[in-house]
């Protein structure tokens, strides 16, 4: 064969070799950016659902989510003033003055509310 | 839950109208009274339920009427299955009939499931069988007719009524529970006060955020048993542990789970010129002896934590071993005022709004709270 078709074959070769490695690198680009983008969406879409607390909503947590192993941070707003009281159920205390025979009696009195509906 | 809203006057509150002088409900319904607690990011509201107060907190604020209208199916429901006070109610009919197999309403089902499971769990330091004991004490109806009269002194059994014997409890391995299907020897009166409670706020918690569609945050209180789901506040929900309302109490934040507190010093009544309470051991049928006068745990769900508190108290000398067997953080208080935190319950030292470790998961429930929804007509079926 004629060296010169061979040389030029080979730069043939060689110019689709470099172009194919091109095309390859940017594929490879694009695939590893779409990726990224894709762990990003999972992760930012994770983020919430694991601060939902899921315990009260149903599902039992996650095993080895023991006592004193975390304590969740909510994404919700600043809340700074207590928004309900833990104790012992529902008995109120109510204290009553009345005047007896001239002398003020006070009278602490415990019951649940007056509920209308039970 | 979300069904129990439809056809609601759309309104401020979230679906609902908003009622006269600061109230909230649907139209009929128990108003729900709107409490300010000086944070415009929540709203807040309270009503009397089930002989006790209920509270519903949310954000965002305009969720309030959405979540107080599921809550009101809820408390609605529970009532009319597992009420011992109420004649109407499945379980009074189920008392009635004396014993026998019975199929029960998926809400009762769920409610008495978790009650066996809870004593299975607990090793009988709740126990669903201690109805007669009850009864026996003098606490046959709802506490609030109890006290109305004029507190302890006067209360049921102040006129000298002579103390009934001790009734132990039968024991909860004689009920047995396949599915809906009950039996249940003659002569065995339950009493679901043990875990109702939470039972009830885990349900409205899971309600209330099916009726806002997963948005917000929701806190149910039902009787000072605490239930918190969907995103908490930054840093968690903010609450108060006391142990009669109104009192100062330490402040902690809770994100996640559920929080319920039991006590000796509230519910009580005098019998035949004893004073007695509401929380009995099922082994002698008499008021719970131990050295702690209240109990505060906290666990992954309302119903954990309402078991856990009431075995706490139940348990006496032993109630700090199996609280770390149980491995749930917990807060207890002495007779003489002492208090002791356990198994990672925020210390003084850690200051204000200190959080409270997340729980391992329930021990009452199956797979979670069952997901059954709705109930049959009052009284079942046979």
């Amino acid at each position: 064969m004629d060296p010169s078709i061979r040389d030029g074959a080979g730069r043939d070769g060689l110019r689709q070799a470099r172009r194919m490695s091109n095309w390859t690198a940017a594929a490879l680009i694009a695939g590893t950016g779409v990726a990224a983008v894709a762990l990003a969406h999972q992760a930012s879409v994770a983020a919430p659902a694991a601060a939902t607390g899921n315990a009260a909503a149903g599902a039992a947590p996650a095993a080895g989510n023991t006592a004193g192993a975390s304590t969740q941070a909510g994404s919700g707003p600043q809340v700074t003033h207590s928004v309900a009281t833990t104790t012992a159920s529902g008995v109120t205390v109510i204290t009553t003055t009345r005047t007896v025979n001239g002398k003020t009696v006070v009278t602490r009195v415990r019951h649940a509310p007056a509920t209308a509906d039970d | 839950m979300a069904a129990g809203a439809r056809g609601l006057a759309r309104g401020s509150a979230g679906g609902l109208a908003d009622g006269a002088a600061g109230t909230v409900g649907r139209a009929g319904a128990v108003p729900w009274r709107r409490v300010a607690t000086g944070d415009d990011a929540v709203a807040v509201a309270e009503r009397g339920a089930l002989g006790t107060s209920a509270r519903v907190v949310v954000w965002p604020p305009g969720n309030l009427g959405l979540a107080c209208a599921a809550a009101d199916d809820v408390l609605a429901g529970l009532d009319r299955q597992a009420s011992r006070f109420r004649p109407d109610s499945e379980l009074s009919w189920l008392h009635a009939a004396g014993g026998g197999t019975f199929l029960l309403s998926d809400g009762l089902a769920e409610a008495v499931g978790v009650a066996l499971a809870a004593a299975r769990w607990t090793g009988g330091l709740t126990d669903p069988t201690v109805g007669d004991a009850l009864v026996s004490l003098g606490y046959d109806r709802d506490f609030a007719a109890i006290g109305e009269d004029g507190g302890i002194a006067a209360a049921t059994g102040g006129d000298g009524t002579p103390p009934g014997a001790a009734v132990a409890a039968p024991g909860w391995q004689l009920v047995r529970l396949d599915g809906p299907l009950l039996r249940i020897p003659p002569g065995i009166r339950l009493d679901l006060g043990a875990t109702a409670k939470g039972l009830g706020s885990d349900r409205a918690v899971r309600a209330a955020l099916a009726a806002a569609g997963g948005q917000g945050g929701v806190l149910i209180s039902l009787g000072g048993d605490i239930a918190v789901g969907g995103t908490p506040p930054q840093d968690g929900w903010p609450v108060t542990v006391a142990e009669e309302p109104g009192q100062a109490g330490q402040l902690v934040r809770l994100a996640a789970g559920a929080v319920a507190t039991s006590s000796v010093t509230v519910r009580r009544w005098r019998r035949g010129g004893a004073e007695v309470h509401h929380i009995v051991d099922p082994w002698t049928g008499r008021p719970a002896d131990g050295p702690w006068r209240t109990a505060t745990v906290a666990a992954a769900t309302c119903a954990d934590a309402n078991a856990a508190s009431t075995a706490a108290i139940v348990a006496g000398v032993a109630a700090e071993d199996w609280l770390a067997t149980a491995g749930l953080p917990a807060r207890l208080t002495s007779h003489d005022g002492r208090v002791r935190g356990l198994n990672g319950w925020p210390g003084p030292e850690a200051g204000t709004w200190a959080p409270v470790p997340t729980a391992a998961g329930s021990h009452v429930y199956a797979a979670g709270p069952a997901v059954r929804p709705g109930t049959r007509a009052p009284g079942g079926g046979r």
